[in-house]
Order: C-alpha cells, then sequence, then structure tokens
C-alpha cells in the first residue's frame, strides 16, 4: 500500500524516497510501468515485493553456487564434535583431557615454584632448638662434641644436598612448565587441525556435490544435443535448402593446390566433419537455438582445431576460429572455399574470386599448428570437394 | 486514570533503548492519564553511580522521582554470578544474587512503588531484566503492567522472572517474537497481553542534501545507527562491509552514526560521524540507500522503524528473530544470516532501486499502521481499559525461603533459552521455524 493512501499521512510530510542522496538516484530509478501504477493506487491491492519469497531466492542462489553453506561457528562446532571423537574419553583419560583444555586456556605459569623442601644448613644448624636453656648448653657442650667426631663435613654435605634439591626443583619446574606449553600448543594444533579438517571435508563435500551437479548438467547437454542430432526423417526433395551449393563452383578453382590445402584424407575427413557441423547449425530452428549450438560448439572444436586450421579457412564461426589460429582481418573477408558455397552467407563473393584470395591468405599462416600429417590414407582429389558438400543423411552422431 | 512509569534510568539526554522507549510512553500516555515517573539517581547504565540529584523534578512535563541506588555494580562480581547462572547449574539464590549485583538496587524506589501502587490504577515497569522491575513489580502486586523488553538472552532463561511473568497484570510486548519466547520459556500465556512495540518522533522537515553538504556524503552510502559494539554485530558488519568493498568496485560508503566502544577500522570506505542530533541522523538516514542493523538481539529495532518511517529499506541480520520478523512482517527489507547473503542482498537493494524504493515504502506503511503513535496510545489505552474491565491479577508467586532457594537445581540460563523454538513469526503468531 502506498503511504499517500493511507489515511494518517496527511498528517505529516514524510520525507519521499527518490530525494535521498541528493537526487543521485534519480535518473536511473526506472519508473514503474503504467500498470504497476495503476496497482499501486488501487487500495487493497497485494504488494509486489514479498521479502520472504526475495530472501529464499538468494539463498537458493547461493546455495546452488556454493554448495553447502556452513557459517564459521556451525564448522567450528562440527570441529568440536570431531574432536571430541578422536579423544575418545575410553582411550584418552578424561582428566588429562580437561588438563589439557585448561592448559590450552591458561597462560603457563612462568614463575617456577619454590621447592618445599627448600630449607638451609649451617654449622650450628645441628644445636638449633626452640628451648633456650637447651641451646645454650649444647652451645657450651659443642666443643666437647667436637672431640669425637667433626660434625663440618656433614653440614656441609647436607648444604649440598640443599643446593641439589632446589635445582632439581627448580629443572622440574621448568620442565613441568615447558610441557604445559607443549601440551597448550598441542591441544592448540590438533584443534585447528580438525577444524580445518572439518572445513576442507565439507568444502570436498561441496565440491562433489557440484561436480555430479555438473556432470548431470552435461549429461543433460549431451543428450540434448544427441536429440537435435537426430536425423529427421527428410523427404526425398530436391529443394534442398543447403549443403547443395547455390553457385556451382568451378571444379578447377573450387580447391588449392593439394600441398597447401593438405590433400590428405585426415584433412578431407576433418573439412568433412566441418562441413556436417555447419549443416547442422543451419538447420538447427530459430536462432536460440543456433545460439545454443554455437555454445556447445567449442568442446567438439578443440578436437578439431587443426584440421580447422588448414581446411576451411576463416568462416566466421567464432569458436572454431577461436580455437585455430588468429587469422588476420584479410583473411576474414576472403570468399570461403567453393564446398561452402552452399552455406547461407549472403555475404560470401562470388565462387569465381574465391581462389585467389584463398591461396593468396594461405601462406599468411605459418604460425597455425602442425597438422596432422596424413599418412594412412591417399590424398583426396580436388574434384571430390562438392561431393563432400553432400549432407550424409545417416551422419553419426560424433559429438 | 493515573499511571505509575518505573523504569531504571531516566533523563532527556539518555538516548536509546527501553529508556529512550519509556520516556516516549511516559510523554504520549501523559496526554491520556496523570502519569508519574519513578526511577533511580543513576545515568550510567554500567555503573548505575548517582548521578542525577534525588528528589522531585520535571522531564518535558512529566513529574519523575528519583532514589539514590545503595551501592554500584561491581563488575567482577557481576561477571562471576553471571557466568554462574548463565553457564551452570545454580540455585534460586544464586539467581537472586545475580540480579543484585547487576542492579540498580534502590531500596527506596521499591518502597515507593509500593505506596504509588496502592494509589495508581497501574503501574507500567520496564525492562524486567532489572532489578527496578523485578522486584518493582512484586511490589506492585496486581497493578503490574509489565513491558519486559526482553531479546533472546540468557538472562530471560533465569527461573526467577517466571513467576513476575506469570504475576503480572499484562504484559506489553515489543514483538510477536518476544511474545512467543516469553510464552516458551515461562508460560505466561494466560497472562493479558498485546504486541504494541514504540513508535519514534520523525521531524517535520528532512533534508537529505543539508547531511552531505555538512559530513560530506558525496556518495552512496550504507548506514549504521546505533552504538557500535561487537554485541551489536559491528565487528561482524565490518568485515562483511570490508570484504564487499574488497570485491566490488562500486562507489558506496558504510557511515555510522553512534558512540564508539569498539575500535572502528580504518578503511577509506567506512566513515564514522559521531554522535549526531535527531536532526542530523534522520537527514543521513534519508539519503542512505540503506539502513543496515547486524545486531544479534534485539526485542525491537527503533532505529528501523525510523528507517521505515520515512521511506529507506532496511538490511538486518536475519540471525536476530525480531528484526528478521520485522522485515517479513513490512516487506520493508532484506536480512542476512552469512557474509555471502549479505553481499547478494545488498546488491539485490542496489542493483534494483525500483526494489529498494518498493521495499521502503512499503516499510513506511508498515510503520503508519502499526507504529504511529495514535496507534500506539490506541493499544495502550485499550489494554488498560480490558484491564480495569476484566479480573483481577492472579497472585505473584512468593520468592522461596532461604532454605528453598539454595538447593543447585536450576538449569543454565544459556541452555534454557537455547532450547526454545527459534525462527521469526511472520504473521499469525506462529513461529515459521522451530530447532
Amino acid at each position: 500500500m502506498a503511504a499517500d493512501q493511507h489515511p494518517h499521512s496527511g498528517r505529516r510530510q514524510h520525507f519521499h524516497r527518490g530525494r535521498r542522496g541528493q537526487d543521485r538516484r534519480g535518473d536511473r530509478r526506472p519508473s514503474p510501468p503504467p500498470q504497476a501504477q495503476a496497482q499501486a493506487q488501487e487500495p487493497g491491492q497485494v504488494e509486489q515485493a514479498d521479502v520472504d519469497r526475495i530472501v529464499k531466492d538468494i539463498k537458493a542462489r547461493i546455495a546452488q553456487r556454493h554448495g553447502i553453506d556452513l557459517s564459521a561457528q556451525q564448522i567450528q562446532e562440527l570441529a568440536a564434535r570431531r574432536l571430541e571423537a578422536i579423544l575418545d574419553p575410553r582411550t584418552v583419560k578424561p582428566g588429562l583431557l580437561d588438563q589439557l583444555r585448561k592448559a590450552a586456556g591458561a597462560p603457563a605459569d612462568l614463575a617456577p615454584a619454590e621447592p618445599a623442601d627448600a630449607y638451609t644448613f649451617e654449622d650450628h644448624t645441628i644445636y638449633d632448638t626452640h628451648n633456650g636453656l637447651l641451646r645454650f648448653l649444647r652451645k657450651l657442650l659443642a666443643p666437647v662434641l667436637k672431640l669425637f667426631f667433626n660434625p663440618n663435613p656433614i653440614a656441609a654435605a647436607l648444604n649440598a644436598q640443599v643446593r641439589v634439591n632446589r635445582e632439581a626443583a627448580r629443572r622440574e619446574a621448568e620442565r613441568e612448565r615447558a610441557q604445559a606449553e607443549w601440551n597448550a600448543l598441542h591441544y592448540t594444533v590438533l584443534q585447528r587441525l580438525v577444524t580445518e579438517v572439518s572445513r576442507v571435508s565439507i568444502e570436498m563435500q561441496s565440491l562433489s556435490l557440484r561436480l555430479e551437479s555438473l556432470t548431470a548438467r552435461a549429461d543433460f547437454t549431451e543428450r540434448r544435443i544427441r536429440g537435435l542430432e537426430a536425423p529427421p526423417a527428410a523427404p526425398p526433395s530436391p529443394a534442398r535448402t543447403f549443403d547443395t551449393p547455390a553457385v556451382a563452383p568451378p571444379a578447377g578453382a573450387a580447391r588449392p593446390s593439394p600441398d597447401s590445402a593438405g590433400g590428405d584424407a585426415q584433412a578431407s575427413e576433418g573439412r568433412r566433419r566441418r562441413r556436417r557441423r555447419r549443416g547442422r547449425r543451419g538447420n538447427l530452428p530459430g536462432g536460440d537455438t543456433a545460439g545454443g549450438g554455437a555454445a556447445l560448439a567449442p568442446a567438439a572444436d578443440l578436437a578439431e582445431s587443426d584440421d580447422d586450421t588448414f581446411d576451411d579457412g576463416p568462416d566466421g564461426d567464432g569458436p572454431e576460429a577461436d580455437d585455430a589460429v588468429p587469422l588476420s582481418p584479410a583473411s576474414v573477408v576472403v570468399a570461403p572455399p567453393p564446398a561452402d558455397a552452399g552455406e547461407p552467407a549472403p555475404s560470401a563473393p562470388s565462387a569465381e574470386a574465391a581462389p585467389e584470395p584463398f591461396e593468396r591468405v594461405e601462406p599468411a599462416r605459418p604460425t597455425a599448428p602442425a597438422p596432422i600429417a596424413p599418412a594412412f590414407e591417399p590424398p583426396e582429389s580436388p574434384g571430390a570437394a562438392p561431393a563432400d558438400s553432400t549432407p550424409p543423411s545417416s551422419e553419426p552422431s560424433d559429438r | 486514570m493515573k499511571l505509575a512509569v518505573v523504569v531504571q534510568r531516566y533523563a532527556a539526554d539518555i538516548g536509546g533503548g527501553s529508556e529512550l522507549h519509556a520516556r516516549y510512553i511516559a510523554e504520549h500516555l501523559a496526554g491520556h492519564a496523570e502519569v508519574r515517573v519513578l526511577t533511580t539517581c543513576a545515568r550510567d547504565y554500567v555503573t548505575w553511580k548517582n548521578e542525577y540529584p534525588a528528589g522531585e523534578t520535571r522531564v518535558h512535563g512529566i513529574p519523575v522521582e528519583r532514589y539514590p541506588v545503595a551501592h554500584e555494580r561491581e563488575p567482577r562480581d557481576f561477571a562471576r554470578r553471571s557466568s554462574l547462572v548463565f553457564e551452570e547449574m545454580h540455585s534460586v539464590a544464586d539467581e537472586l544474587a545475580w540480579l543484585d549485583s547487576q542492579g540498580p538496587v534502590s531500596p527506596a524506589l521499591i518502597e515507593r512503588v509500593r505506596h504509588v501502587a496502592a494509589e495508581s490504577d497501574f503501574v507500567v515497569l520496564f525492562s524486567l531484566r532489572y532489578h527496578t522491575a523485578f522486584h518493582g513489580a512484586r511490589a506492585a502486586a496486581g497493578n503490574a503492567v509489565l513491558v519486559p523488553t526482553t531479546e533472546r538472552d540468557p538472562a530471560l532463561g533465569l527461573q526467577i522472572f517466571g513467576p513476575v511473568l506469570r504475576g503480572a497484570r499484562g504484559i506489553m510486548y515489543n514483538s510477536p517474537e518476544e511474545r512467543a519466547l516469553i510464552q516458551d520459556l515461562h508460560g505466561a500465556g494466560h497472562v493479558p497481553g498485546v504486541t504494541v512495540g514504540v513508535g519514534s518522533q520523525i521531524p517535520a522537515a528532512i533534508d537529505p542534501s543539508r547531511a552531505a553538504a555538512a559530513f560530506g556524503l558525496d556518495r552512496p552510502y550504507l548506514l549504521y545507527v546505533g552504538r557500535i559494539d561487537v554485541n551489536k554485530g559491528c565487528a561482524e558488519l565490518f568485515d562483511y562491509f570490508s570484504q564487499y568493498a574488497a570485491r566490488c568496485d562500486r562507489p558506496l560508503d558504510l557511515v555510522l552514526i553512534g558512540t564508539p566502544v569498539l575500535p572502528i577500522p580504518d578503511h577509506p570506505r567506512i566513515r564514522h560521524l559521531g554522535y549526531v542530533s535527531d536532526q542530523d541522523k534522520y537527514d543521513v538516514l534519508a539519503g542512505a540507500e540503506a539502513l543496515v542493523m547486524p545486531s544479534y538481539f534485539e526485542s525491537l529495532s527503533m532505529v528501523m522503524l525510523e528507517a521505515w518511517a520515512i521511506g529507506v529499506p532496511v538490511l538486518a541480520n536475519g540471525r536476530c528473530d525480531v528484526l528478521a520478523g520485522q522485515c517479513l512482517r513490512s516487506n520493508g527489507g532484506l536480512f542476512y544470516s552469512n557474509g555471502r547473503e549479505f553481499e547478494a542482498m545488498l546488491d539485490t537493494l542496489l542493483n534494483d532501486p525500483a526494489l529498494a524504493d518498493e521495499l521502503g515504502e512499503n516499510g513506511r506503511a508498515f510503520y503508519t499502521a502499526h507504529y504511529e503513535w495514535p496507534v500506539i496510545e490506541r493499544a495502550y489505552l485499550d489494554m488498560f481499559e480490558r484491564l480495569a474491565a476484566g479480573a483481577p491479577a492472579g497472585r505473584m508467586d512468593p520468592l522461596p525461603g532461604w532454605l528453598a532457594a539454595r538447593p543447585r537445581t536450576a538449569r543454565p540460563g544459556a541452555a534454557v533459552v537455547d532450547a526454545a523454538p527459534r525462527g521469526p513469526v511472520p504473521t499469525d503468531g506462529k513461529r515459521e521455524t522451530a530447532s
């Protein structure tokens, strides 16, 4: 419903959207068609825009284009589940898992803890006591005791032991800290690896689905091509519209010299196939279908590109010309060979003029890929060219 | 008719959220009833520090009583208690302690609500998750009309809110999604309620060329209005827009209006205008190609309504049920769920100006039909009439005693909310999708 149809709209002048952005969209905004205007003026009409449908369409397009579409969070959740499966509590100690998780989240304790038994041992330690009187008596009688043995080596040994203990504790703490850091690193690396594996497997799944889709589409296209190529029940009519030369070319002028034209059987075969394809294209009903044929042509032409270069000369057929060597502008305007005279090409010059430019153009293609040497078939005589132009009624569906 | 409005903060310079919602409602209902606002002296919603003087004052002609907050919020304690009640099994006592920790705790205000409720026809309490609304609703007993302004927040999964919602006299919902969520979680379907929302104050004259000249907006732009915060989805928006700008050479800027909490990326196509006046905001909004609303949690997006009020289409985060629902109900905007969809939806809006115009017009019609002030006022007045004519509210379950509140049997709030059905509510009050 248009806003100006609403009963409240007369109370306040809403800003009109048409002025947005300094009229930046004023010129390029298409005016609604008269029908739409008429609909907008009728109250109670259903709105044209349906957000639900638009959003679903866009999502479907994205899904079709990208396959499975998961957010980063969904991938993380998926990876977490896979990680749980990998770190199975039945095979891995559960406490260790918790410790690993905590170690991954918490910074390692950089200050090594002071060993609990970090006592000191001095010369007078053996006489220490909390009782003052006893301490005095021991101190008093110490020289007497030293008459029987020397306690100093014992004190020194114990002091050394204290130092050893402290050093061992420090090393142990350092080792544990390093171990905790390694554990955290290992856990983080493992977690990221699993996440990455999950992401890659999802992408692989998406790509395989896409591949399946493309394969199905290619199969469909193949079947469609075959359907189009299926020979119609052609009535034996003398009035042929194509493949019959409109102007009978002179036999001698129709063919260049055998050397330059590759008068071998393979080249002749390639030429024959090319003519058949042209015939089919010309036979396709409607421009749309013809366009579809042109679109389908390159895959087949790729296999024939060597032949194309030397057999047909420039025929103006985009994909074929593209697949062959680049042609000079002069070569594009030269007349097609006489074999193509039957093709519906009204701009083609007369057949009499064709040989001379054709022969002149031939050497202008030195960079063409080397033609496949026709070693196993005899060269085709030039006089056979018109016969090739006859469309085979039982043409094999080779593409 | 006498009405009392209870809200955690109230002032003319407090913008956005439920406080602005409360002020608009109070000011518009003042034409139909004797309205009095009860609030705290706090201005900052993080600390609840007493900044306004206690006592009675007037804001835009409405009498306002302010009461001091007993203690400011202790962030560490609040974070610890939030973690406990949202993520672990806990007790009702833990939930009550969380509520106290969140604040604003004002015993004087609650005591005043108890007295005012006896003199007023209805006490309208805003934002259920705050201490003022929770204990105020209990103090107001059978006169409490809640405006919960809740979103898909773990706090809504706490047990303590159930009795308050079920025992209220009426509930004014912001959106069908909010209503569905509350009914799913707390079974408050028997309480009289209506989905009403809030309107806005659209300036009479809007001139985008003025804003373009003032701020140098010489290229088409996408606009975000609001607090620039991670919780509002701005980090994700920056990410999506940067990717879009890198892939597309279309001259399009992202213009931001609002206070930044999040560092704004130094990007040539992202422009921050800061905090601007309402007039400037509407001028800039009118010149935008679209308004973008990337928030994950909303109970109602007022800025989306404002965009629709002036015919600007919206691009919203579809992971927020409310935003997606608003777009679906209005046919006034598109919504996305990830970066690819963001780009595709944005391209659709920009490549098809006729569609964008149509969405804007749909949004304008939606706003006019549902969010114009006469519509909102009528909804409130109808609700009050209905409540006055109907049966009094049921008795609100009392808080459990000291011993009964101790067992740790309450599920984590986040888990409770996550288990609730999701999805927008397009038309008939039923969710389209559920998980």
